[in-house]
């Protein structure tokens, strides 16, 4: 009998429980039901009459129907949360394909990224990495590299000279002379830069670019040993194995002296306007440091040897990102230099 | 240099390398080649042809002549040519021959159908002989002697610097002998030299500046127009044919690299030849119509007059080959290449003599080079005959010491082994003198063409081996050395670190010349005087070297503002100005130039904001001082940057005039100042265990007064439990005063060793607020 009368107690409540749509629906239920002068209070208060062992009886139905009860409320108010809760975040919509804020990217010079990694891959080859001034005394950057007055070699390089007798450095060498002075044999050092030739400017002429002189003096120095370098170095550069060649070129400060030529990137080595039709793109000068060159900073050339070479940075550059303009590197245009 | 491919291929025996392939070898062993014309490839085809018959044509100069060319049987041409005649014989070139870029199509002249054409010299490309077909005498159908198509090799200059003997035919044919294995022909014979007394003499007081001169006399000469082939030799030579005399000078000098010079023996005074130092005052008018003042540090060639020739360089006009010569002094002679180069560069003429010469030409070429002449002179200039014998003065030299080559040493040089047969073979075929000096040491002298300048070591041996066995041929090998740890360069590490930031901060590397002018200077207030200035600039606005980068960040902002609304830049490049006392060099210091401009800012001043932001990152702890602004900043908007007690920059807003709309903020900093002031290590600072308290202060000030300078007095207050104050807003307007502002803080306090107490903190922020009002500080509690 009573049983009955909680189960549908139980079960009517829990109709309304779940037909409430508010949570102040279901407060109003919970009152009804579960309140001071709710329904399940009327039947404890109504429990006094009856006798022990009945009272046992209903108090144990009134506890089971009052924790169902509760469970139920509690189960729908969190349904409630959660609608509530996606309701909210909906209205947080917004539409990730606008712009991002704050500062856009920035970039390198392309010449500082080819630079930065050849420095990398140089340093980890036993490499010191040293600086020169740009402005360079006459001897450092033609005598002491067996350039003297009056050679003729000097015409292969135009100078630009300053009102003090000194001159902007036409190549990165003079730091060959700085490095032997100051590391002294054996060494290994790399000097990037900035140099100078008193040329005009056009789409494939710069009076400012930049080179990386590289020299390496030990014991015992080959030719094969600075082959090896110079591919190394390219195929890092260019991520892939490069096909290098060595022919004779002169430079005072190097016995033999050679040019190194790479096989055109562009073509393959067809021949394309790039390399002149000829497959090969002449890249960097190179040989083994000339005698007087070494005793002239003080080194002993019957001790030690070395190698010495001069990459062109800015042709480096412009052939791994196909510059077809030498003048965009120093124009300082955004448009050019925001794609690096 | 210009080669002619004929005449390697006539001082190369048996010499079948056809041009491009030659030019390849020539590249990968001996000297760079930079291109191949081929030149005279109609006269394959063209042949002599005897003029048979002429009829004029009614109503014009033209001709109509049957010509009997052997090869091509009988045809009918149209000729406009003066000298065509019947009888003659003369140079046919038959339809459908390309000449030039045209081709010679068989068509309709004056009504008459002409079958080919009759040639000048100058059509052919043989000279510039465009007054008349060629006279020729040869039979009908035979090619024009010493007319074969041809091909000029191009050699870079640059690569013939140190290679006197390259200058010249026999030498490159000599190094084509050796790479292709043939044998090398002499064209001289060196018996044609006279025997006898010199009918001049030669007088050298210094052997130093004339190493040698040597002459020869001839007479009876007859000036006039060279043979069609050493015409047409010199054009492939890339020289232009002028007289047989002059022709002559010029094909020896191109086969031999020896620069010769003929002087008219009647326009000379006297019978002496002195090769002097210029007097004071001396000019000569040249040979290409120019005078020019001579020094005392020029070499001339004088007669009894005066000087007759700028030794080396030019000769005079005075004494010049002309129509009535009737005889002459040849001269081949020897100059120091240093003062040669000297005098061309300071007379600012180069010739194809001077050249030559300042690569150090061998001094025993000089009667080479005569003994020559002596052939090739009897056939440009028939019945010429010598008076006298050789005059020749010269102070005899040792023979230079031959060189050890070390076989052993060569290899690793290399690093490749090879035999000594090969490398005496190799020598041997480049005429080095090689013997066995111990087993193991080769003993190798040197030719007198490559001894004056060019090989002197073992190394430059290295060379002649390598070059021809093939820098191919040798293996790439890592070195074999010790592992050394390279010394780092903290220094450029650092600046790599920078460029990363900005990078990664938004700004774009820029890089800027190095040049500036002189308005630009004064613009950021240098006096251009004061600057380091190029001698030799490329162009006036670009002749001082820049002691600031801001030129170049201004130049990039104005303008970059025409294709963006707002951007951000930086470099970092050397500043350069003037040597201190004492230097040798100019000072170059490594700065940093940052930059942030737009036309409209988000919130007031948010350019220099960033910046200072940006600068903070740079240098943790930076503090910003306002100072007096410079010339070229925002009056009211410029500061310095401190770091550790050193001033290491500027920060500031480029003045508004200097911007054509919107506003560029800039961070300029002395990279070398805040390498100085970068603290060496850093060492961590242990978190605290207990908490702490904060609390806000609002202080009434002046509107103009600094934050930081209020900042830096509550912290002074204070004193040591403060953990941290941090600005947190500031206001103007009412109920504040006009003028006034009013500043809060949020000040952090601590204690070391626990927790304060509400009690202790409220007596530290009583103890601050006394001080303060003690100062006159009004505070909104």
């Amino acid at each position: 009998m009573i049983e009955q009368t909680f189960e549908r107690l139980e079960s009517r409540s829990r109709e309304r429980i779940a037909a409430a749509m508010s949570r102040e629906e279901l407060e109003a239920v919970r009152v009804d039901v579960l309140g001071r002068k709710g329904e399940l209070a009327r039947i404890s208060k109504e429990m006094g009459s009856l006798t022990a062992e009945e009272r046992a009886r209903v108090g144990k139905l009134l506890n089971g129907a009052k924790q169902g009860l509760e469970a139920a409320l509690e189960a729908r108010k969190a349904e409630f949360d959660r609608a509530a809760l996606a309701a909210r975040l909906d209205a947080e919509w917004v539409d990730l394909t606008l712009p991002a804020t704050g500062a856009p990217r920035g970039s390198l010079h392309p010449i500082t990224i080819i630079q930065s990694e050849i420095e990398d891959l140089f340093v980890s080859m036993g490499f010191t990495v040293l600086d020169g001034p740009e402005v360079e005394t006459e001897y450092n950057n033609f005598d002491a590299l067996n350039i003297p007055p009056d050679h003729p070699a000097r015409d292969m390089q135009d100078t630009f000279w300053l009102k003090s007798g000194q001159l902007l450095r036409t190549h990165t060498s003079p730091v060959q002379v700085r490095g032997m002075q100051k590391l002294g044999p054996p060494l290994r050092m790399i000097a990037p830069g900035r140099v100078f030739r008193n040329e005009e400017v056009d789409a494939s002429h710069e009076h400012t670019f930049y080179q990386l002189e590289g020299m390496m003096v030990d014991r015992e120095v080959s030719v094969g040993n600075l082959i090896y370098f110079m591919k190394t170095l390219l195929s890092s550069i260019f991520r892939k194995d490069v096909t290098v060649r060595l022919r004779p070129g002169y430079f005072p400060f190097v016995e033999p002296g050679f040019e190194l030529d790479i096989e055109c990137l562009i073509c393959g080595g067809a021949g394309c306007p790039v390399c002149k039709q000829s497959g090969w793109v002449e890249l960097l000068p190179c040989g083994l440091v000339q005698p007087n060159v070494l005793r002239m900073s003080g080194i002993d050339p019957e001790e030690w040897n070395g190698f010495a070479f001069g990459l062109g940075l800015t042709r480096l550059a412009m052939m791994r990102y196909a510059i077809d303009d030498i003048r965009l590197l120093q124009g300082g245009d955004l448009r050019f230099l925001h794609q690096f | 240099m210009k080669f002619s491919y004929n005449q390697i291929r006539d001082l190369v025996e048996g010499l079948e390398t056809a041009p491009e392939a030659l030019k390849g070898l020539i590249t990968m062993k001996t000297a760079e080649c930079e291109g191949i014309e081929q030149i005279g490839e109609h006269l394959a085809r063209v042949c002599a042809a005897r003029v048979v018959s002429v009829e004029p044509i009614a109503g014009t100069h033209n001709v109509k002549a049957s010509v009997e060319t052997g090869r091509y049987g009988e045809r009918t041409v149209v000729c406009g040519a003066p000298n065509c005649r019947a009888g003659m014989v003369t140079a046919y070139v038959p339809a459908g021959t390309r000449l030039g870029a045209a081709t010679i199509d068989k068509r309709t002249v004056n009504g008459v159908e002409s079958d080919g054409m009759l040639a000048s010299g100058a059509e052919l490309g043989l000279n510039r002989d465009a007054e008349g077909v060629l006279e020729l005498d040869v039979e009908p159908g035979s090619p024009i002697p010493g007319c074969e198509p041809d091909a000029t090799i191009e050699i870079d200059n640059k690569s013939l610097t140190h290679r006197p003997d390259l200058w010249g035919h026999h030498g490159m044919a000599r190094e084509v002998a050796a790479i292709t294995g043939n044998r090398l022909k002499d064209p001289v014979n060196p018996r044609r030299i006279p025997a006898g007394e010199a009918v001049v003499k030669i007088e050298i007081p210094d052997f130093t500046l004339c190493p040698r001169y040597s002459a020869l006399v001839f007479e009876n000469v007859t000036v006039k127009a060279s043979p069609l082939w050493l015409q047409y030799r010199l054009t492939a030579m890339g020289l232009n044919p002028i007289n047989n005399i002059v022709d002559a000078t010029n094909y020896l000098m191109a086969m031999l690299a020896q620069p010769m010079h003929a002087f008219d023996r009647d326009k000379l005074t006297g019978d002496t030849i002195r090769a002097r130092p210029a007097r004071p005052g001396e000019r000569i008018q040249a040979l290409n119509g120019e005078w020019y003042e001579l020094a005392p540090a020029d070499l001339v060639i004088a007669d009894g007059a005066g000087p007759v020739a700028v030794a080396g360089v030019i000769g005079g006009m005075d004494s010049a080959i002309s129509g009535s010569t009737a005889r002459i002094v040849f001269e081949s002679a020897n100059f120091q290449a240093a003062g040669v180069r000297r005098t061309s560069a300071r007379l600012k003429l180069r010739t194809d003599a001077s050249i030559r010469f300042e690569k150090s030409q061998d001094p025993a070429n000089t009667i080479r080079a005569l003994a020559m002449a002596v052939e090739l002179l009897e056939q440009v200039s028939p019945g010429i005959r010598l008076v006298g014998g050789l005059a020749d003065a010269y102070r005899p030299k040792p023979a230079p010491a031959p060189i050890s080559l070390p076989l052993g040493w060569l290899d690793r040089k290399l690093g490749r082994h090879i035999e000594e047969a090969e490398v005496t073979s190799i020598l041997e075929s480049l005429e080095f003198g090689v013997s066995r000096q111990t087993p193991g040491v080769l003993s190798v002298t040197v030719p007198s063409w490559r001894a004056t300048k060019d090989v002197s070591l073992k190394d430059d041996l290295v060379e002649e081996v390598g070059r021809i066995i093939g820098y191919g041929s040798i293996p790439p090998a890592p070195p074999m050395v010790a592992a050394r740890v390279p010394a780092a360069n903290r220094e450029r590490a650092f600046q790599h670190e920078v460029r990363a930031m900005l990078a990664a901060r938004g700004y774009t590397e820029v890089y800027n010349y190095s040049f500036i002018g002189g308005e630009a200077a004064r613009r950021f207030g240098y006096e251009p005087g004061a600057l380091v200035e190029v001698a030799n600039p490329i162009a006036s606005d670009q002749s001082l070297l820049r002691p600031s980068l801001l030129p170049g960040i201004w130049k990039n902002v104005v303008e970059n503002a025409r294709n963006f609304e707002s951007f951000r830049l930086f470099e970092i490049g050397l500043e350069i100005h003037p040597a201190n006392a004492g230097a040798d060099l100019p000072r170059q210091v490594s700065h940093l130039a940052v930059c942030s401009a737009a036309r409209q800012e988000a919130s007031p001043a948010a350019a220099l904001f960033e910046l200072k932001r940006a600068a903070e990152c740079l240098m943790p702890g930076a503090q910003v001082r306002p100072v007096e602004p410079k010339c070229y900043e925002h009056p009211v908007r410029a500061a310095v940057v401190d770091w550790h007690g050193e001033t290491v920059g500027r920060l500031f807003e480029l003045h508004p005039s200097m911007v054509e709309s919107g506003r560029a903020a800039v961070l300029d900093i002395d990279l070398e100042a805040m390498e100085r002031a970068r603290p060496a290590m850093k060492r961590y600072q242990p978190i605290r265990r207990y908490p702490s308290s904060a609390f806000d202060l609002s202080v009434v000030a002046e509107l103009r007064e600094l934050v930081g300078g209020i900042e830096q007095k509550l912290a002074r207050l204070a004193g040591e439990p403060l953990e941290a104050i941090e600005f947190v807003r500031q206001y103007s307007g009412p109920p504040l005063p006009a003028g006034k502002k009013s500043v809060s803080f949020r000040l952090t306090v601590a204690a070391a060793d626990g927790t304060l107490s509400s009690e202790e903190v409220g007596a530290i922020r009583g103890r601050i607020i006394d001080g303060m009002q003690q100062s006159g500080y009004e505070l909104r509690i």
